[in-house]
């Protein structure tokens, strides 16, 4: 955490390009949140994201291939760092711990 | 997937992505962009697609992705300024609102700035094209009448429009002169090429030299000889392919008709073609003559000092000097006239000042007004202001939240400077992202700018390489002008005080809030009276009796065509024939059309013969019934006078007042003498509004001449138009196939002398209602503010058992003050203003009271509906949740 | 999400806030959520954090009993509500889904 540490909107974002390997660029990693999140997001947010966790060093990238689709602009595919997985795995596990130290059944009973 | 290469996102998105996106990013960014558009054509209108497009690069605007505008430039301090852009931005998201009336105020301001100066720049840019254009001069030709020239020329307007000998003449008189180009008035003629027949308006016979003097550029064919033998013919661009369409159009044969007092009908050939003439020229044309066509069929003309029909400019050569030239003018009269009584004299007009700052009367083409660019500039120099003004209040209005974080800074060491440098820096933020809003909103409006006034904008004045210094200076001066007092007034604040949390809304900067609202105010009054006025007189001049019916008549241009107006009588029998038709006449002209002007001799008042010169509309039998023009002395044409044909004129009360004629009926039965005819005024009509209500009416003869005749006016009932078009239509095809059938309504050709008025009222609303609107954003962001702090104020009152209709009016009190104070303020300054607009018409309205009445009503409202807004929001609060802090 | 989303620390502090239940106050959660994050946190952080998600409405507040050691103060005890629950359950299921959709063979081999 510290410094270093993740928004849950950038935590979604790496998750979403380490789910997507090779696919991962701009307009990918957008469908693929928007379909999970079930709202729109602007390109810009992505971007923003993106660029700010490549300087944070979560990400690295390199161009793609071209495709008339984009205009003959070429893509940036996007890979997650080791560092990155680890800071991932850590967040994962801080919150299951916690999920888990949930009495189960105190937690029922609220819901009623 | 297949329609992918035809439908392309939108340009300026683009153009504006590459301006503020760090170019490392670009590629990316841009294939993301054009991805996302491909897949939304397939889901959605391409309308759609690109609005979401446009929408997207908006959204790209985060500190990330932005180009790094601003390096620091010491590397120690960096993290401080890093900080300073982080507030400022975390400022700007926080306050949402207050960012939002501020940038885009602002940004509306700067925008309209730019719109205005393309507009001035346009116009200050006519006919600067020609290369030797410091060396181009005209003549205008008027009459002596105190020895003083500028007196002369406002007594009795001079004329750009002359004789043709004055050419030659002066050629040889002056050896500074270098080329001499004259060329007719404004000309029709009916040109045919196979199957394709267009009558042409814009055409001029024109001198050989032109081309050594103009600057027009050829793209077939000799510039030197092109227009050297009778029955050659220029054409523009695009009027060759009207008529060839791709095919090569030099050397190509086009069947002229006559064109009437000019040239006889012949076949031209086209023996060059020029590009289109530039849309900042001051005249225009499709078509050009060589003048020796005219010369050929009206040889007499050229040698006659008192026939008008010619302008006259030249170039001048490198001694070319206008003092010693106007010198020379009073001797080279003597030399080439030699009549003492004549009051004939010439006048030197630059080509610098042909389009802005001409009196003279009979343009070759449309004339702008230096007065409309002041106006113009004025309003955009408002808008700006008012936008600023905006900037300011909200800025200082905000100061005392922001008053912790100075008291912070300051305790821990800044500086006031670099305190100062923080929030001028801000300012800066904000006027930067206002002026990346207005650029967009620039090139938006763009279009619908040159719709509104007929004119051709380009942003080329914008794109220079000054362009980018220009707009980096204009954001360090407005955002150093619009933050200067903000800046100071926060950058003031004794840490110690404001950390304690003894801090007063400070009354100075309060008493300068509301000196900048009152003058806010003061600038948006003037602009809605002057909205009101300019619609009231535009109003009153389409409105006004004009002294002959101009409503549902349809005039039909056949410009002169002899067997038109061989078959006139048919023609008219056949149609009044119709239910649908109520007369017919034909005439040489009509109101707001061309007409010619006349020297017509009559024995004046004291029984002398004198020759005066008037214009002259030369008309058919029933011309003065037929536009129910009311005789007040004598009477009119009739066919139970046969003589009338030959020895009978009729004139209006001007014309009889010119010969000396108090009671119009003492003319009638004098002898007169016109262009060879001889005989008596037979009657007089009243004074009709003959010419733009920007003149008075002139004198004016109503010659009887059935065969000069280019126009047939049927005055038709209102019912069942189109049917009757076509009735008109077909019984014109059927007695005279070989003319097409151009027809116009009076009514519209008559305004079209109006459109350049209309196109300043149109300008004028526009950003009377932009400056409007950004002095109501500031006040909805001063009044919200205002509330804000007085939510315990209120919720103390409503506890105490205020009603809401006490606390909007306590609220909105203050800002009506304002706005009445404004009102006081406004009005003798736009009522001097539009004064001197309102000079420039010869009918104008009254300017009375309830004008300004309605403009501070207005005004009132206005501000009154922006602040209840705020008023009944806080006025409907909750005491509760107002009282709850603390 | 939306205009209710969470930051990822208001998530952990909802968490735990879940996880404790009825000795959900300040000083516990800050320790709870310092032990997890092997990071010293600020009273501020946690208090601000609180305070925000009960306006939002993720939590609900109540004074519990006063104890010596707090110099007589009494405790807020807070709770969250079944909102909060709905949106944490949503996060989670957005993230496990992305979890599981990483190829979970090429992030071992990365992971070399």
């Amino acid at each position: 955490m510290k410094k270093t540490k993740l928004g849950e909107f950038e935590e979604l974002v790496l998750l979403a390009v380490a789910a997507l390997q090779q696919e991962a660029y701009g307009v990918e990693i957008k469908r693929e949140l928007e379909s999970r999140l079930k709202e729109k997001l602007s390109v810009g947010s992505i971007q923003s994201a993106l660029k700010r966790m490549e300087e944070k060093g979560f990400l690295t990238s390199e161009f793609g291939e071209a495709t008339q689709k984009r205009g003959g602009k070429r893509k940036r595919i996007y890979a997650t760092t080791s560092y990155a997985h680890k800071v991932l795995k850590e967040m994962k596990d801080i919150r299951a711990g916690l999920w888990e130290a949930m009495p189960v059944l105190a937690h029922e009973l609220k819901l009623i | 997937m297949s329609g992918y290469a035809d439908i392309h996102p939108p340009e300026w998105p683009l153009k504006f992505l590459r301006f503020f996106l760090n170019p490392k990013y670009l590629e990316e960014i841009e294939g993301d962009l054009e991805e996302i558009f491909q897949e939304n054509i397939e889901r959605y209108s391409p309308g759609k697609a690109r609005r979401l497009y446009a929408y997207e690069t908006l959204k790209l605007i985060r500190p990330n992705l932005l180009k790094k505008f601003m390096q620091p430039a010491n590397f120690n301090h960096y993290p401080m300024y890093k900080n300073y852009i982080k507030i400022a931005w975390r400022n700007l998201l926080k306050k949402k609102a207050y960012s939002f009336i501020n940038i885009s105020g602002l940004g509306l301001g700067i925008a309209s700035c730019f719109l205005i100066f393309l507009f001035v720049q346009h116009e200050l840019s006519y006919d600067n094209y020609h290369e030797n254009g410091e060396r181009i001069y005209r003549i205008t030709h008027g009459s002596r009448s105190t020895g003083d020239a500028a007196k002369d020329a406002k007594a009795n307007p001079f004329w750009v429009w002359g004789n043709a000998p004055v050419g030659p003449a002066l050629k040889d008189y002056f050896p500074e002169i270098d080329k001499i180009v004259q060329f007719s008035g404004r000309s029709d003629i009916l040109l045919t090429h196979g199957d394709k027949t267009y009558q042409e308006d814009g055409v001029f016979f024109m001198d050989s030299t032109a081309f050594d003097v103009f600057n027009w550029k050829f793209i077939t064919g000799d510039a030197r000889t092109a227009l050297a033998a009778p029955y050659s013919i220029v054409l523009t661009q695009s009027a060759a392919k009207k008529y060839f369409g791709d095919e090569e159009a030099y050397g190509k044969i086009l069947k002229g008709s006559e064109s009437s007092g000019r040239s006889a009908a012949g076949d031209y050939v086209v023996t060059g073609v020029i590009e289109d003439i530039p849309n900042n020229s001051h005249f225009h044309f499709n078509v050009l003559i060589s003048l020796n066509t005219f010369r050929k069929s009206r040889p007499e003309i050229f040698e006659n000092w008192g026939y008008v029909d010619f302008y006259t400019y030249f170039l001048g050569n490198e001694q070319f000097n206008e003092r010693s030239f106007q010198q020379k003018i009073p001797d080279f009269i003597t030399k080439n006239i030699g009549d003492s009584d004549s009051k004939y004299t010439i006048a030197l007009e630059s080509l610098k000042d042909v389009y802005l700052r001409t009196n003279a009367h009979r343009q070759p083409g449309e004339t702008g007004s230096l007065s409309n660019i002041y106006i113009f500039s004025i309003i955009g120099l408002f808008i700006l202001i008012i936008a600023m003004i905006n900037f300011m209040n909200l800025s200082t209005a905000r100061s005392m939240e922001r008053a912790k974080e100075v008291g912070i800074r300051k305790s821990i060491g800044a500086a006031q400077g670099s305190l100062v440098l923080q929030f001028l820096g801000e300012s800066i933020l904000i006027v930067f992202l206002a002026m990346l809003l207005a650029a967009g909103v620039v090139v938006v409006a763009l279009p619908f700018m040159s719709g509104l006034t007929g004119k051709e904008f380009t942003l080329t004045p914008l794109l220079t390489w000054q362009a980018p210094l220009l707009a980096f200076a204009l954001i360090i001066i407005i955002g150093i002008l619009a933050g200067f007092y903000p800046a100071f007034v926060l950058s003031g604040f004794k840490p110690v005080a404001v950390l304690k949390g003894i801090m007063h809304n400070s009354g100075g900067g309060g008493y300068l809030r509301r000196a900048l609202v009152v003058f806010q105010f003061s600038l948006s009054i003037a602009l809605i009276t002057g909205t009101i006025i300019v619609y009231t007189q535009m109003d009153h001049l389409q409105n006004r009796d004009l002294g002959f019916d101009k409503e549902q008549m349809l005039i039909v241009d056949y410009n002169y065509d002899e067997i038109v107006n061989y078959y006139s009588e048919s023609l008219k029998n056949t149609l009044e024939a119709s239910q649908a038709i109520s007369s017919v006449a034909f005439s040489r002209s009509v109101p707001g059309s061309y007409f010619p002007n006349a020297g017509t001799t009559i024995e004046n008042a004291d029984g002398e013969m004198k020759m005066m010169v008037q214009p002259i509309f030369q008309v058919g039998i029933d011309f003065v019934n037929h536009f129910n023009l009311e005789l007040v002395a004598g009477r009119s044409y009739s066919r139970l006078y046969p003589s009338d044909s030959t020895s009978a004129l009729v004139l209006n009360e001007a014309a009889a007042k010119q010969y000396g004629y108090t009671n119009p009926a003492d003319i009638v039965g004098k002898k007169f003498d016109q262009w060879g005819r001889k005989g008596e005024v037979i009657g007089v009509v009243k004074d009709f509004n003959y010419i733009s209500l920007h003149r008075n009416i002139e004198p004016l003869t109503l010659p009887f001449d059935p065969y000069s005749s280019r126009y047939m006016s049927v005055k038709i009932n209102p019912e069942n138009m189109d049917k009757t078009i076509k009735e008109v239509n077909e019984v014109w095809s059927k007695l005279v196939p070989h003319r097409p059938f151009l027809y116009s309504f009076l009514d519209n050709d008559f305004n079209q002398q109006y459109k350049s008025d209309l196109m300043f009222k149109q300008l004028f609303t526009v950003f009377a209602c932009l400056a409007i609107f950004i002095a109501c954003l500031g006040l909805l962001g001063l009044a919200t503010y205002t509330a804000e702090l007085r939510t315990k104020e209120i919720g103390i009152r409503k506890v105490l058992g205020a009603d809401m209709r006490t606390i909007i009016l306590l609220l909105s009190s203050d800002f009506i003050k304002l706005v009445l104070i404004a009102i006081i303020i406004a009005i003798p300054v736009s009522w001097y203003v539009m004064k001197e607009w309102l000079a420039g018409f010869a009918y104008r309205m009254e300017m009375q009271a309830w004008i300004f009445v309605v403009a501070g009503l207005i005004a009132v409202l206005i501000a009154g509906f922006t602040i209840s807004f705020q008023s009944i929001k806080s006025a409907v609060m909750n005491p509760v949740s107002s009282l709850r802090n603390e």
